[in-house]
């Protein structure tokens, strides 16, 4: 019985002790002292081996129940201390502390948007190489060696690179040469979204040597211009707004038939005609019905499949976003940055 | 390539009462794009750009003839009407020209006419305007009359002083190597093999043909006698000519797309009246007309079915056979085949080959706004995972949250941030020494942006990009995606650990950094490896391996070929129950031999027992480490005689393998 009653005191004295704690510190202190490696808890369960076996158990559950009081006890008095701390004065207007700060590129971003509103129409994505052959980016497009339309692409040629079959190798100068590159590798049906780097021998502000191109391709039975139109549209008030408008013009490429150009109504005077813009219009590039000599070229039966390609620039769409009118668009890779961190 | 014509032009081809803004929107929405309307006066100038697979629209004539077409279906009247003219009268005793044509096929159709009594002056000033308006200087009324022409229906001619031609005899063949010939703007200009020319009885060169007018026979104030020169030309020649001689013409630019040989008598039969009211010009030769292959009536059929899979609408061949009759088709509905046929006017001979050609005509003037708009079925695809997209954004953003700004390089470089030039692709046509040879690693391009931005105290970038590591001269190189970090900030150990993070990020947990020196720009380097497959670097640059790099402070650097590393990714979640029973939580304190790896002990630990649950070090100082251990069993508490032998043997393969000993409290 007298363990009992020193179990009993034992406890009453911790619960005193706990109450009259004024910090954190006197608290650990009283917690190690009761429940420390060498505590008075401790302490009492070395009794417990001479007792006999009926009252080991009934004193040892006895103990627990205490230090279980006790524990309790002791974090109820530290709640008391950081409620304390909590009603103290501090300065919130001083500055967070931030975690590290990074940022994507512009383009990336655009990347990224531009492939999720495609996805939502079920486009796959796909990548294809930056050095390419003749075949696939002129000849293999319905541009024979010598034909002017070729001179529309000022094309960057590799040095001592040729293959027999597929003729020289060049830096690609659009997207369009993934279009064979995806009717080779996969069956209609085809929703093929290529974005890639691409090159062209140009340098001013309105041009990168190396920029970004987007590229749709959709091939099944019985697609159509109305095809073309309604995905443009939904791209277009997905990226720049649902108060934007799109329309397709005549226009002419070697392998597409008939070939568009697309437009945006102008985000900053609504398309009533500005400085900005032709008469509320604003280029964003080119499109068109796969010509049949391509289809055919990339082994698809044009009596079979139609489709629908266009070919963007990256930039160029980022660039008619309202905010983003950035005077040269080589800024975008000089890498100065003072220029990258802003977005 | 743009065209500008006056509106007041346009008007003597086109009968309406639509003014310039709507001509202008109605045009560019069914046909040619007007980029720019300019007001002049009382006048407007339309500059419009012209599709290359169009060069009957090349001129007013053209445009005239498209918006006669076009305005009525926006209810606004219009009627082409065609230019006045003055037939070829027959000439008794006419004025001779000898024509040999070496090859038909450099000269489809060969036309001339000589005009006598001819006095060259200044052309009436509304012509000088017209001409000014569309960007062509004037001269005197001979030129003025060929480049008036040139622009008014698209044919390019050229006059001759009949009298500087020797013989009266042309002779029009391909040039041979290195002959010379000086043209009207005083250039000698050396000529390459295949260039067509024309050499009178003399032997010398009088025009570089379809391009420019040789100086030797050039109309000058004292010219009486005029010979012009109406032509088509093989289009490839002229291209190929223009290129290899840098030199192009507005004629040059029409011939290249190739023109219409039936237009070319009625612009002789145009030139016989301007010469006769310009320059009171007779006409005092035969018509000479050599043409040996006439056009073939050319048709084309479009199925109704066709039609509709490519417009997307049901649409009434009747209707479809009024749009190409307003455009000068013939057509002919095959109701039995459910197809209409259409010949081919010669204006566009060229342009319309395939039912496509056809739709295309049909549609554009039907209104590409006036169809509907649908979105494309979701039939299913071939699967392709596109995890590599997803991957790479993953990552792009992680490294963004982490403190790292992204970055953007051309993938060309200069000579001096390439390491061997030799075994690198190098482009043929550069445009600058700053951008020729693909790049093979993005380290260089890092350190370049890092030296640029001098105004930054520290710096953390990456940049996901290919480098291209050449195959041979028949196949393409082999482009390879890689992540490049650059830190001025962290130290190999925080730039470790942002791989370390990033790999965890990727669930991928086999991997290895092992010391190298295989990168020579490096100091400090370590090759990682992922099931024992190399996948990249990382180390410290060694700045003495870059001359011109100017920074001072210690640069991290790590690349690795993102890809593989993708290959490994696993997104497999497991599941295991939480532990019943507590850990036990051991901290040993160990003395190292000098220049020991730790990676090793900590596997060499990890090894010894399933009841260790982690191995970790918590504190580190000279070859001092202190380990945490964490000891945890699933099924029990731990208890003494467990541990110890654990203990035991960590400690004896300690000392055995790496002679680490445990630190005694002296």
């Amino acid at each position: 019985m007298m363990l009992n009653d020193q179990i009993n005191n034992l406890k009453n004295e911790a619960l005193g002790e706990i109450l009259e704690s004024q910090t954190k510190e006197e608290l650990e202190k009283v917690r190690s002292l009761f429940l420390g490696k060498s505590g008075k808890i401790r302490e009492l369960t070395k009794n417990l081996k001479d007792l006999p076996p009926e009252e080991k158990v009934s004193i040892g559950k006895k103990i627990n129940e205490t230090k279980k009081a006790i524990e309790s006890a002791i974090a109820e008095q530290a709640k008391k201390f950081t409620a304390q701390k909590q009603s103290s004065w501090i300065d919130v207007t001083a500055p967070g502390e931030k975690p590290a700060e990074g940022h994507l590129h512009l383009v990336t971003e655009a990347i990224q948007e531009i492939s999720s509103i495609f996805a939502r129409l079920g486009f796959k994505r796909s990548r294809y190489p930056e050095v390419e052959w003749d075949w696939y980016a002129f000849e293999g497009l319905n541009m024979s060696k010598n034909h002017p339309a070729r001179d529309e692409w000022e094309t960057f040629f590799i040095e001592d690179l040729e293959n027999e079959k597929y003729g020289k190798g060049i830096l690609t100068p659009h997207t369009s040469s993934g279009q064979l590159r995806e009717m080779e590798k996969f069956k209609p049906p085809i929703r093929m979204i290529n974005i890639a780097k691409c090159y062209r021998r140009q340098s001013d502000v309105s041009h990168s040597p190396m920029f970004y191109q987007f590229e749709g391709l959709v091939i099944d039975k019985n697609i159509s211009i109305a095809h073309l139109k309604g995905t443009l549209d939904f791209f277009v008030r997905n990226f720049f707004g649902p108060e934007r408008k799109t329309r397709i013009r005549p226009f002419h490429f070697q392998f597409t038939e008939p070939s568009f150009e697309v437009d945006v109504s102008c985000g900053l005077c609504q398309g009533k005609g500005c400085r900005f813009c032709k008469a509320g219009w604003l280029e964003l590039g080119g499109s068109g019905m796969v010509h049949p000599k391509v289809l055919e070229n990339g082994g698809i039966d044009p009596k079979i499949y139609s489709g629908f390609a266009f070919g963007w620039g990256v930039e160029r769409t980022l660039m008619m976003k309202k905010g983003l009118q950035i005077e040269d668009i080589r800024l975008l890779y000089t890498n100065d940055l003072r220029f990258l961190k802003q977005f | 390539m743009n065209i500008l014509i006056s509106d007041s032009w346009l008007r003597d081809f086109l009968e309406t009462k639509a003014n310039p803004q709507q001509i202008a929107e109605y045009l560019s929405l069914c046909s040619q794009s007007v980029e720019k309307i300019t007001k002049e006066n009382q006048d407007f100038v339309y500059e419009i750009e012209i599709t290359s697979n169009r060069p009957d629209c090349f001129s007013v004539q053209g445009i005239a003839r498209e918006l006669a077409c076009i305005l009525p279906r926006f209810g606004i009247p219009a009627k082409f009407k065609e230019p006045p003219v003055k037939e070829t009268p027959p000439v008794k005793n006419g004025l001779p020209l000898e024509v040999k044509i070496s090859n038909y096929d450099l000269c489809p159709r060969f036309t001339a006419i000589v005009y006598d009594n001819i006095t060259v002056k200044p052309s009436p000033s509304w012509v000088q305007k017209r001409l000014i308006q569309s960007g062509i200087r004037a001269l005197n009324n001979v030129v003025d009359i060929s480049n008036y022409l040139m622009i008014e229906l698209g044919q390019p001619m050229h006059t001759f002083d009949y009298d500087k031609i020797l013989k009266h005899k042309m002779i029009l063949r391909e040039a041979k190597e290195g002959e010379e010939i000086i043209t009207l703007d005083g250039q000698k200009r050396k000529l390459k093999e295949g260039i067509i020319i024309i050499e009178d009885g003399e032997g010398r060169i009088i025009d570089l043909c379809g391009i420019m007018g040789g100086k030797n026979s050039e109309t000058d104030e004292n010219t009486k006698r005029v010979l012009l020169f109406v032509q088509t030309y093989n289009p490839t020649k002229i291209r190929k000519a223009c290129q290899a001689l840098s030199f192009r013409t507005e004629a040059a630019n029409r011939f290249e797309k190739g023109l219409d040989p039936e237009g070319v008598i009625p612009a002789i039969k145009r030139a016989n009246l301007l010469f006769e009211e310009w320059c009171e010009g007779k006409v005092a030769s035969q018509l000479f007309d050599i043409y040996p292959h006439p056009q073939k009536p050319k048709n084309v059929s479009v199925s109704q079915k066709h039609i509709e899979k490519i417009m997307g609408i049901k649409f009434p061949l009747e209707e479809a056979a009024k749009i190409l009759e307003s455009l000068g088709f013939k057509t002919t509905i095959e109701t039995k085949k459910e197809s209409l046929c259409a010949q081919i006017p010669h204006f566009r001979y060229d342009d319309v080959n395939i039912p496509e050609d056809l739709i295309e005509e049909i549609a554009r003037i039907y209104g590409y706004h006036n169809l509907p708009n649908f979105l494309p079925p979701l039939a299913p695809l071939d699967f392709q995972s596109e995890s590599n997209f997803e991957y790479e954004s993953k990552i792009k953003t992680a490294l963004k949250y982490w403190g790292f700004t992204e970055t953007a390089s051309y993938s060309l470089v200069s000579e001096n941030l390439i390491s061997d030039k030799n075994a690198s692709l190098k482009l043929a046509n550069p445009l600058t020494e700053d951008l020729l040879y693909l790049r093979k690693s993005l380290i260089p391009s890092l350190l370049k942006i890092a030296q640029e931005n001098p105004q930054e105290e520290k710096i953390n970038i990456f940049e996901i990009a290919n480098v291209y590591l050449p195959k041979g001269k028949t196949s393409l190189p082999d482009e390879r995606m890689k992540l490049g970090i650059l830190s001025s900030e962290k130290n190999f150990f925080q730039l470790k650990g942002v791989l370390e993070l990033l790999l965890y990020e990727l669930g991928i947990k086999n991997y290895q950094f092992s010391p190298s020196q295989k990168q020579q720009y490096l100091v400090k380097e370590a090759t990682i490896t992922l099931n024992s497959q190399e996948v990249g670097y990382l180390g410290e640059i060694n700045h003495s391996a870059f001359p011109w790099l100017t920074l001072q402070k210690p640069l991290f650097v790590l690349e690795v070929d993102l890809l593989t590393l993708i290959s490994f990714a696993n997104k497999e979640k497991k599941y295991l129950p939480l532990p019943k029973y507590p850990p036990i939580i051991e901290d040993f304190c160990f003395v190292f031999p000098p220049q020991t790896f730790v990676g090793p002990v900590l596997e060499e630990i990890q090894k010894i027992s399933p009841l260790i649950a982690s191995v970790k070090i918590i504190d580190s100082y000279a070859n001092t480490k202190t380990f945490r251990l964490v000891f945890q069993s699933r099924e029990k508490n731990l208890e003494e005689k467990e541990l110890s032998p654990i203990r035991e043997k960590i400690l004896t393969h300690l000392k055995n393998k790496f002679k680490i000993t445990l630190k005694t409290n002296q």
